[in-house]
């Protein structure tokens, strides 16, 4: 157990290959369907920077890849960089774990931050992640995401 | 590593999801046996549903899994229940939990928040299990309405 003070923890299920999942958790045609139009630039390598960038080129997240082993487990340090309060807590360390079982993929998302009570996780991320999510999910599952709004 | 055995009292376990579906088909999944023998872990479910009543989550055997009372029904936005573990031993002599659905439109999708409250303490090892197993069970519901198959995962009890 890490001692990260602000953790958020998401698992869901998905009928998939840990292949397809490492993709689309990390190529940009997959993301900008299901991630509100976001893409992500970096080789995906340990040590390689990594960026999130919102579709009008605006820059939402940035840091660097801290383990890379796919398609199972990817861990990045992250850091908000554009809502000051959140920019202000500094990085954040995010890993997905990615596990076959019998019949889907299960995908573990533990988002967490040395920070009390971190804004970045509990407002932020908490009401991010189950969203984009669940359309990762439909996406994968049935070729197409939700109609739901991003926040 | 945690203690298993040791008696918490957690906060409110609350997992998000966002179904293609309408409100009324999620309650009915939730509420009736024809969906949850599908993705409940193949569990049958007993209740007419009305404040006050009792109901029980059945096992494929026959035996009872959970029961406790319907304590708020609005359907098809909001269904709060107690949750009484019966068929583990060591389950039946705690303070049973109080499980509630929120079932809200959204665009062509509907939120589904599922909160579980336990007002009294419990072994860390019951709520570890129950946030894994509501994660399966709620994956399973989402893949069944939006592709009509549900998904077969497969998890141990707690010992």
């Amino acid at each position: 157990m890490s001692t990260a003070q602000t953790r958020f923890v998401y698992v869901t299920y998905i009928r998939t290959t840990p292949e397809k999942l490492w993709a689309a958790l990390t190529q940009p045609e997959f993301t900008k369907q299901y991630w509100f139009g976001v893409t992500m630039k970096s080789d995906w390598k340990a040590g390689a920077d990594w960026t999130m960038f919102h579709e009008d080129g605006r820059v939402f997240d940035a840091g660097s890849i801290v383990e890379a082993d796919a398609p199972r487990r990817l861990v990045i340090k992250w850091r908000n960089e554009w809502k000051p309060e959140f920019k202000a807590e500094g990085y954040s360390r995010c890993t997905m774990e990615i596990e076959q079982t019998p019949d889907s993929v299960k995908l573990s998302v533990i988002h967490e931050m040395d920070v009390a009570n971190s804004a970045f996780i509990n407002e932020g991320v908490s009401n991010g992640w189950p969203k984009i999510l669940s359309n990762l999910k439909s996406l994968l599952e049935t070729g197409s995401v939700l109609a739901i709004e991003k926040s | 590593m945690s203690d298993p055995n040791e008696m918490i009292v957690p906060p409110d376990l609350v997992y998000v999801t966002f179904i293609r579906s309408t409100p009324q088909k999620v309650w009915d999944a939730l509420t009736q046996s024809e969906f949850t023998r599908q993705f409940f872990f193949g569990r049958t479910i007993e209740s007419d549903w009305k404040q006050g009543s009792a109901w029980r989550l059945v096992m494929e055997d026959g035996r009872t899994d959970v029961e406790g009372e319907v304590l708020e029904s609005d359907p098809p936005r909001h269904l709060q229940v107690s949750w009484k573990v019966a068929w583990i031993e060591e389950a039946r002599a705690l303070t049973p939990a109080i499980v509630t659905y929120d079932i809200e439109q959204t665009g062509d999708a509907v939120k589904l928040t599922l909160t579980q409250h336990n007002p009294g303490p419990v072994p860390r090892k019951f709520i570890d299990a129950g946030k894994q197993g509501w994660a399966a069970i709620l994956s399973s519901l989402k893949s069944l309405l939006e592709t009509g198959q549900p998904l077969v995962i497969r998890m141990k009890a707690p010992e």
